[in-house]
Order: C-alpha cells, then structure tokens, then sequence
C-alpha cells in the first residue's frame, strides 16, 4: 500500500467506535507482538492449577477465531442446502438461517481486522462435517445431513466450543479495546446460538438445558477429542485475584431454596453460572476434527 | 420475596415513611437530616433529595455495576419464584429457579469479591421496584426477564473492555457468556426464534453480527426506574 495513503487511512480511524473501514494503529503496532497474559490450564477443582506463559498474539487470536468462524458458516451453509423436510420445520430452518447468517458475518468482521491491520490472510481450511477427513478414516458423524438430530447435536458441539474458544482469547487482545469488545461482542452471539440449539435439542427430547449444566446427558464419548469441549465445564472453583478461592462450597448465602439443596446440587449450579474458557490449543483440536 | 430493606438506624426509620427513599447510604445521610425535621406531608415537597448509590471508580466500580445488574437480576426471579404465574408450566418453573439460583450465586460472588469495596457493604439493600412490568402472567413475565437479561448482556459487552485487571475480565467472560445463554432462552419463550433478532444482533453495517455493547451510563438509565435512587455512575471508566 502507497505509504501516504496508509497515513491518511490512519488519521481517519476512530478508534473509538466500530469503525474498522481503515487500519488502526495499534493493530498494525500490536497485532504481532506476544501477549503478555497468562493463561490457565485445564481448570478442575482445587487447587489452583500452575498458570503457563502463553506467547499468543492478537494475530494469532484474529486467525483462529476466523477458522472457528469459516467453520461454523460452511457448517450451516451445507446444512442448508438440505430440503425442509431435513429441518422438519419452517421454524427450525429460519433458525439454522439466521445462525448461518451470523457466523457469515463473523468471518467478514475478522477477514476485515486482519485485513486492515495488515496480515496475510490464510487460505481457509477445507471442511469435512462427517469427521471422517475426507473419507480417509471413519466417519464420526457419517449422517450429520441427513439426521437432524446429529446434525443439531454437532452445532451444539461447535457452537459450545466457540464460546469457549473466545473467552479463553479475550485476555490477549486485552491491550486493545476495539479488538477486545468486537471478541466479546461476538462471544454473546455464540452463546445465544448455544443457548438456541440447546432449546431445540430439549424440544426434540434430548436432556439437556440452553445452558452448560452437569446434568446434560453427554454428546461425547469420554476420552474422545471431542470431549475436551467440554471438559473442565464441570468446574466450581473461581479464583479471584491473589489466588483468592470464592467459598461457594461452604460460605456464601447462595443455597436458597425450600428445602435446601444438597451441596453437589448446589454446586452443579455454580457450575451451570459460570461457563469455562477454553486455550486455543484445545480449541483447534475440536475443529480439527472437521478439518482435513 | 424482594430484597429486605435492612437497617435499624434511627435514620432510616424516618427514611423508610417516604417510598421513594430506600437506599441507606452515606451519601444520604446529610439530605436525611434536612428531612428529619420536614415530615409534614401539607407542605410542599422538600428540594429534590433522592438518595444516590455510587458506584465508585476502576475496577471496583465496574464491579460495583455488575453486582447491582446481578442483584436486580436475583430480585427479580426471586419475586417471580415466589408467587409464579398462572399459566407457568412445570418446565417455565423449573427454568426459573435455575435462573434464580444463577443470579443469586453471580450476586454473592460479586459481593464476595467486593468486601468492603460494595458499594452497599454498610448492612443496607435495595428494594427493586419491579411495579413497570405485568409479572401475573407468563408472557408478561417473559417480556420482563427478556428486558432485564438482554440488558445484562449490552452491559458486560460494553463493560469487557474498561476493566482493567486480567482476572477480572476473565471472571466477567464467564458470566457475560451465561448471561447472553439466559437472554436468547427467554427471548425463544417470548418468541420462537427470537433468541438473537435483529433487535438485540445488528444484522447491517459494521456491527453486523455483533451483539449489542452498553455504555455504564446508558445501562443506568435503562435500570433507573426500578432502582428507588440515583445511581452515580460518573466515576467509572469510559475507556
């Protein structure tokens, strides 16, 4: 890009609303520079588990939440091209559309961030929702479009991993307030699509709430790859700063029921109140299970 | 059940006559004491008076904000829980205390991670006045939970970025997430598919596909008319 012309584009932005027409400073000054956040492991229950130095950068976090994102809109894109008789109802297919519609829009807000900020854009993946990575191996998922059911059950997956996936990634993009509030600004997008899929899976009989909860029945089989979507959601234990264990277990004014509950139903609500990040690592794994 | 206006001060025993003043705080103390002696209810109404409930300023103010939205949240269920509409099926009651008991415990966790800094940490509560909605039947009180939980998600979207504590904004994400799942299940009991319109998901322009983000201020307005007092949120960061 003409060098002046990058100036002029730059005293343009406004850096405080969401504008994202031209690039922005500190993107094109940050974006590839290591964060200097922590992130957690795994979190389980006590104790506090060793924090690892991550070195993400804000560019790094920009082109995982754009495959996450070209994930989930060439999902809803195949599902689409089903007949109505796959959603069963008019109702379910305009939910399906308006979800599609979103993540379409996701990977333009990201496609548009790395852009504008300068990076090289990546070839997107190429997906198979099958998991059987192009008919190279067993098909986790062989009738994903044509069963509406399965089909709703690897949205629940995706969309579950998404919001997982972005709050574990708001911390490093922290230093900016227009990348940090465009991520969580989309991270409640997903949940709300977690929550809907969730909604119609329970209409169709599944058990399971429109949030996390460890009373759902399991989507996963134990031990698989795609069961680390879930782990660690099960977790009661949130930590203030200082290492400051919060005593749910035995201090706060939290079980008010009639009768009270018991101290494992309580906590299964604590749970449910809090939803868990996820580190990219694990992340990527997930979707890898699309991708070939 | 709504939240219990504690206090045994000789000051709010006055204060308590006048049901627009229920928030005890220092900041009313001194417009308490020009009222002590200004009870009779023939003269005309004292110089304006109402009570302020300050928020305070960095993250503790921030946090201070959350814990009001997650009180007035709490109360809320609360008072459905307690007396559910007729027509609540069994499964609308059982989503109800789950949300019930999600708000109380983000309440007392946000109290907890306060301590002293709460902004009411001197004993007194808020009594919310929830008199706007219809809470009788289950429509009204679907339309009333939709109200209060998309406005819970515009605020921690618009909140994420003016904390300044990386712990912080992580413990945040993990509600603002819980949150937003709440708004699109009763926005879907409102209105079938409604769980991420138009109206709270802007579908054109550069915010496409990005949920709605509140300032503090804009938040505060929209919850003033059930909290009986002024909020201040002025010290709060804005960038």
């Amino acid at each position: 890009m003409d060098f002046l012309k990058l100036l002029a584009r730059l005293a343009e932005t406004n850096t405080q609303t969401l504008t994202v027409t031209g690039p922005r400073r500190t993107a094109l000054r940050r974006l590839a520079q290591a964060g200097t956040a922590v992130l957690p492991a795994v979190l389980t229950a006590l104790p506090q588990p060793a924090a690892a130095r991550d070195s993400r950068t804000a560019q790094d976090v920009l082109k995982l939440a754009l495959v996450l994102e070209q994930l989930e809109n060439e999902f809803y894109t195949q599902a689409l091209k089903q007949p109505l008789s796959f959603f069963g109802t008019t109702e379910n297919q305009a939910a399906i559309q308006t979800i599609q519609r979103h993540e379409q829009q996701h990977v333009a807000v990201f496609t548009r961030l790395l852009v504008n900020s300068g990076a090289t854009l990546d070839a997107a993946p190429r997906f198979d929702f099958t998991g059987s990575k192009n008919g190279t191996q067993a098909a986790l998922y062989p009738d994903v479009f044509t069963n509406f059911d399965t089909f709703l059950r690897v949205a629940q997956l995706l969309e579950d991993t998404g919001v997982r996936a972005y709050k574990g990634q708001a911390e490093y993009v922290q230093f900016d307030n227009f990348l940090l509030e465009s991520a969580v600004r989309v991270h409640s997008v997903e949940a709300r699509h977690a929550s809907h899929i969730r909604t119609m899976r329970r209409q169709r009989g599944a058990t399971v709430k429109s949030w996390v909860s460890p009373s759902d029945a399991p989507i996963t089989t134990a031990g698989s790859v795609a069961a680390k979507a879930y782990a660690g959601e099960e977790n009661y234990a949130q930590y203030l700063a200082g290492n400051n264990l919060v005593p749910f277990v035995d201090n706060l004014p939290i079980n008010i029921a009639t009768p009270p509950l018991s101290q494992a139903a309580i906590l299964a609500k604590v749970a449910e109140a809090f939803d868990e990040p996820l580190d990219a690592l694990t992340a990527t794994e997930v979707a890898s299970l699309f991708i070939y | 059940m709504s939240e219990p206006l504690f206090s045994d001060s000789f000051l709010a025993r006055t204060l308590r006559r006048r049901s627009f003043f229920r928030v005890v705080g220092a900041t009313v103390a001194t417009s308490t004491l020009l009222l002590a002696g200004c009870n009779d209810n023939t003269n005309p109404d004292p110089a304006p008076t109402t009570a302020s409930l300050t928020l305070g300023s960095g993250d503790n103010g921030l946090l201070n904000y959350a814990y009001l939205l997650e009180q007035l949240e709490a109360a809320f269920y609360q008072k459905v829980v307690d007396a559910f509409p007729a027509d609540f099926t069994a499964e609308d009651k059982a989503a109800f205390v789950d949300l019930r008991d999600h708000e109380v415990i983000h309440r007392e966790f946000f109290r907890y991670a306060l301590g002293t800094n709460a902004y009411d940490s001197g004993g007194t509560s808020i009594t919310f006045d929830f008199s706007s909605f219809a809470l009788t039947t289950r429509a009204g009180v679907y339309a009333a939970a939709r109200t209060l939980e998309d406005t819970g998600v515009a605020a921690y979207n618009g909140a994420a970025k003016l904390i300044a504590d990386t712990t912080t904004l992580r413990l945040l994400a993990k509600i603002a997430s819980v949150e937003a799942r709440h708004a699109a299940f009763v926005r879907d009991q409102v209105q079938p598919g409604s769980f991420a319109a138009s109206d709270v998901v802007a579908d054109s322009g550069d915010a496409a596909g990005l949920d709605t983000a509140k300032t503090p201020l804009e938040v505060v307005e929209l919850i003033a008319k059930f909290v009986p007092a002024t909020i201040v949120a002025t010290s709060l960061p804005t960038s």
